[in-house]
């Protein structure tokens, strides 16, 4: 063993960045003058020395296979001397600095499914969690939900034709694997119902004090079932966040019949106009529906629609929300506002309205 | 005399053995009473020991919410 | 052996359609590998059943490293044998994601050798994501890995893998160089990366302007944004093209100004730089006529997070501004002090957002040793139950520290 540990490579971390940068880029590092879409998914970066630098943006469905990967890397090789990356939201670009390549690649891409877009006022690829694909605490499926979402609003994907820009994110439970909540329409994966303890196995596998102090309302305490260590749930204070589950696989919240889709809307990152700001609740709970999750799919293309309709020039989801007032953004929007509605959580109170700004 | 990273390597590995079953200690709990035990120790040497411990297989980095060190076992989850 | 024959008819449904369909991917993988094979049985049973079919794995990983594998375990593993392991493996990706063909193609014949040939890319931190894998095949992943120059990124309590916007390599509003500091501070950091030793995770995202495309301040516990000082760059004769070729200047631009720092007369656009807010709208609508200016840094802000445990957190300024150049000590510096603070005091699973919440901010700068200031608050305080520190005492009649 020893000699083997000699011979591990460890903590080199990953390769340098700029063994892959292709030479325009290396040529023009820090001195691009500006940028033009010249059309969806196609913009021109032009440098302080003139040269060009012309971009191909392609949607994914972020799950790809090896041999997708090599495609890729085929068009690369046919279009681009080999360079391309990725882009923070699971797109894929290429880096062309021949003009006449960029409509054969798009030709090609099509080819293989997958539609160029995704710049300026358009929708870009959804960002979102693995689901049951792979995640043990997944309160829905994430892949499945996206590639029903974006089948629905692929238009708005391949074409420049909304107001601003609209980023739909989406987690498959609280845990929130990537920035959901502050989206402009996040879609969330819900439970709704207290762990089942399995009272059997959780004195062997979980540490009772952690598993009560990873409650965010204190609801979990201990106590002995059976000659058995383990803990109660107080119901009436759980609010199924399932934090409890990542500290203790003794807590499942998994529920086939209870388990579901929440729906977020009007947050956004960028610091553009408006400061950046949380997605808020809009639909509380729609049901489990694959495999094509039909409800979840027509909310959000009506959410989508509605902004598009309404929205002025620029306006993102929240921002326009912010100027019609949410009353009103409930009334147009056709969704009945509930007790779920109304925060209870710490700070509750700073979202209550206190003033007499009011729309009818 | 001065502890070598060795000897607080041993002085860790007791205190993780002795808690197994009890509580699952992480890095800083580990650094801290090492620390209460040995104050002439810096947090510098627990690092080289924690990482003494890894290497040689005689500890584990465990996962439950948080990150937690461990002696090696066979996790409940896992299947053959 | 997996049943090739296996019937999906929920999963078909995901193959029709425009957009780039997972399933197809899956499938695709499945002609080589058994693992994928089970994956779309098991997929189409928790399809069928509205459940997941995943346990959490704590323990497998590489050896002497905490972090880059996330244990996985089917709860069907006799059903489907080939997913009873299905192991993720996070990978350091490059800086801005940029890539060779021969790089990916690299990445591509380890995988095929080790794994389910199915990736993600990226995952949401930033790694490239090889998913599904079985505990004996993660050394020799491991292995195959470095030797090409890739090593693993980050899980559990520790750094996890920086990220960053494509920066100056393709962007000209990037106000620093994230390329360089994303990786000048995750070489700087493979032991707080590799082996956990916080309280819990911290990230750190680096992006080149406010319009932050890796959403560093809704996400990251140190948020690293650009920004510039002094006067936004104009181009007059851009700012007339644009308004020739049919912008409404006043109703595009000024209108949309949060500081109402713009005037438009027809001819010439004029700014008042000093109410300026930074927030990009005019530069985003004009790239050719708007630049950020020249003196160019970063603000840094802190404590960004997710909703678990004491709820989301957009993160808040620390540095309002600071100039980025290596060897980035000032930024260094303030993360050794931050990370001292935090594993000494810190609860378990504790963000550094929620310590900062539970401590208080004015007591959290003074155990990192920096200044109050005032643009690290969207306001001050309401309410009245200030805990003075400062007082005098009867006797001298003098103002003492306390």
């Amino acid at each position: 063993m020893p000699e083997a540990m000699q011979e591990r490579l460890t903590d080199i971390g990953p390769p340098k960045y700029d063994k892959f940068l292709p030479p325009i880029i290396k040529e023009n590092y820090g001195k691009w003058a500006y940028h033009e879409v010249l059309k969806p998914g196609v913009m021109v970066h032009v440098s302080e020395t003139g040269k060009k630098l012309f971009t191909v943006r392609a949607g994914s469905p972020r799950l790809i296979s090896v041999e997708k990967i090599r495609n890729y890397a085929d068009l690369a090789d046919k279009y681009c001397d080999g360079y391309l990356r990725f882009t923070s939201r699971n797109n894929v670009e290429f880096l062309l600095t021949k003009e006449e390549n960029i409509d054969p690649l798009i030709k090609d891409l099509r080819t293989i499914g997958h539609p160029v877009g995704g710049m300026q006022n358009s929708i870009s690829n959804i960002v979102h969690t693995q689901g049951w694909i792979h995640c043990h605490s997944a309160a829905t499926d994430a892949s499945g939900i996206v590639k029903s979402v974006m089948d629905e609003l692929i238009g708005h994907f391949e074409n420049m034709d909304l107001p601003g820009k609209l980023r739909i994110a989406l987690a498959c439970c609280l845990n929130m694997c990537g920035a959901v909540h502050c989206s402009d329409i996040a879609i969330l994966g819900v439970h709704r119902r207290p762990p089942k303890i399995d009272h059997e196995h959780l004195y062997k596998t979980c540490e009772i004090p952690s598993v009560s102090a990873s409650c965010p309302t204190a609801a979990i305490r201990p106590v002995v079932v059976n000659g058995k260590q383990s803990v109660e749930v107080i119901e009436e204070r759980c609010m199924f966040c399932a934090n409890c589950y990542t500290v203790c696989p003794s807590m499942k919240l998994n529920d086939p019949l209870n388990d579901g889709v929440s729906i977020w809307v009007g947050g956004k990152v960028s610091n553009a106009r408006h400061e950046p700001m949380f997605s808020k609740l809009a639909i509380p709970f729609l049901p489990n529906n694959p495999p094509r999750w039909p409800e979840v799919t027509t909310a959000v293309k009506d959410l989508v629609e509605l902004w598009a309709k309404n929205a002025r020039k620029y306006e993102r989801m929240g921002e326009w929300i912010e100027r019609i007032g949410w009353p009103k953004f409930f009334r147009m929007a056709g969704i009945e506002f509930r007790k779920e509605h109304i925060d209870d959580f710490k700070h509750a109170g700073l979202t209550f309205k206190r003033s007499t700004h009011l729309t009818f | 005399m001065a502890k070598t990273a060795e000897e607080i390597a041993d002085v860790i590995f007791n205190m993780v053995k002795e808690a197994t079953g009890l509580k699952k200690l992480k890095a800083t709990d580990l650094t801290k009473a090492v620390i209460e035990l040995h104050p002439d120790v810096d947090k510098q040497l627990c690092k080289d020991a924690i990482k003494i411990l890894m290497n040689s297989g005689r500890c584990v980095y465990t996962y439950f919410g948080g990150s937690y060190i461990e002696l090696p076992h066979r996790e409940s989850a896992a299947n053959d | 052996m997996a049943d090739n024959t296996v019937k999906t008819p929920m999963l078909d449904e995901l193959e029709k359609g425009k957009w780039p369909s997972f399933v197809k991917e899956i499938k695709m993988a499945a002609k080589k590998s058994p693992m994928a094979q089970d994956l779309l049985g098991q997929l189409e049973q928790s399809y069928n059943e509205k459940i997941g079919h995943w346990k959490h794995g704590g323990i497998v990983g590489v050896m002497g490293y905490g972090g880059g594998v996330i244990g996985r375990y089917s709860d069907l593993p006799d059903k489907f044998p080939n997913v009873s392991h299905f192991h993720t493996i996070r990978i350091n990706h490059p800086s801005g994601w940029f890539y060779t063909s021969k790089a990916l193609r690299t990445l591509c014949d380890i995988w095929e050798r080790h794994g389910s040939g199915l990736t993600n890319m990226h995952g949401s931190t930033g790694d490239i994501i090889f998913l599904g894998t079985s505990t004996p095949h993660l050394e020799p992943i491991f292995s195959e890995l470095t030797k090409e120059g890739f090593d693993l990124g980050g899980s559990g309590s520790d750094v996890r893998t920086p990220s960053c916007c494509v920066g100056p390599a393709r962007c000209e509003w990037a106000c620093y160089d994230t390329l360089a500091l994303t990786y000048d501070l995750t070489m700087s950091f493979q032991d707080e990366l590799h082996r956990p030793a916080f309280p819990y995770k911290y990230k750190f995202k680096m992006s080149g302007c406010p319009n932050d495309c890796v959403a560093s301040i809704a996400r990251s516990d140190m948020s690293i944004i650009g920004t510039w000082r002094d006067s936004i760059q104009v181009n007059k004769d851009a700012v007339l093209e644009y308004a020739s070729k049919g912008m409404n200047i006043q109703k595009d631009i000024v209108e949309n100004c949060p500081a109402k720092c713009m005037e438009w007369d027809g001819k010439e656009l004029h700014i008042e730089n000093s109410y300026c807010r930074r927030c990009m709208h005019c530069i985003n609508i004009m790239p050719k006529a708007l630049r950020p200016g020249k003196d160019r840094g970063a603000t840094v802000l802190i404590g960004a997070k997710a909703p678990i445990i004491e709820g989301a957190l957009l993160s808040s300024v620390l540095f309002p501004f600071i100039k980025i150049e290596p060897p980035y000590k000032q930024i260094k510096d303030v993360v050794a002090k931050i990370w001292d603070v935090w594993s000494e005091e810190g609860k378990n699973r504790e963000r550094i957002g929620e310590f900062i919440q539970r401590v208080g901010l004015g007591n959290f700068l003074e155990a990192i040793e920096v200044e109050p200031v005032a643009e690290m608050v969207a306001h001050p305080r309401e309410n009245p139950y200030v805990f003075y520190e400062e007082y005098f005492e009867e006797d001298e009649g003098e103002e003492e520290e306390k």
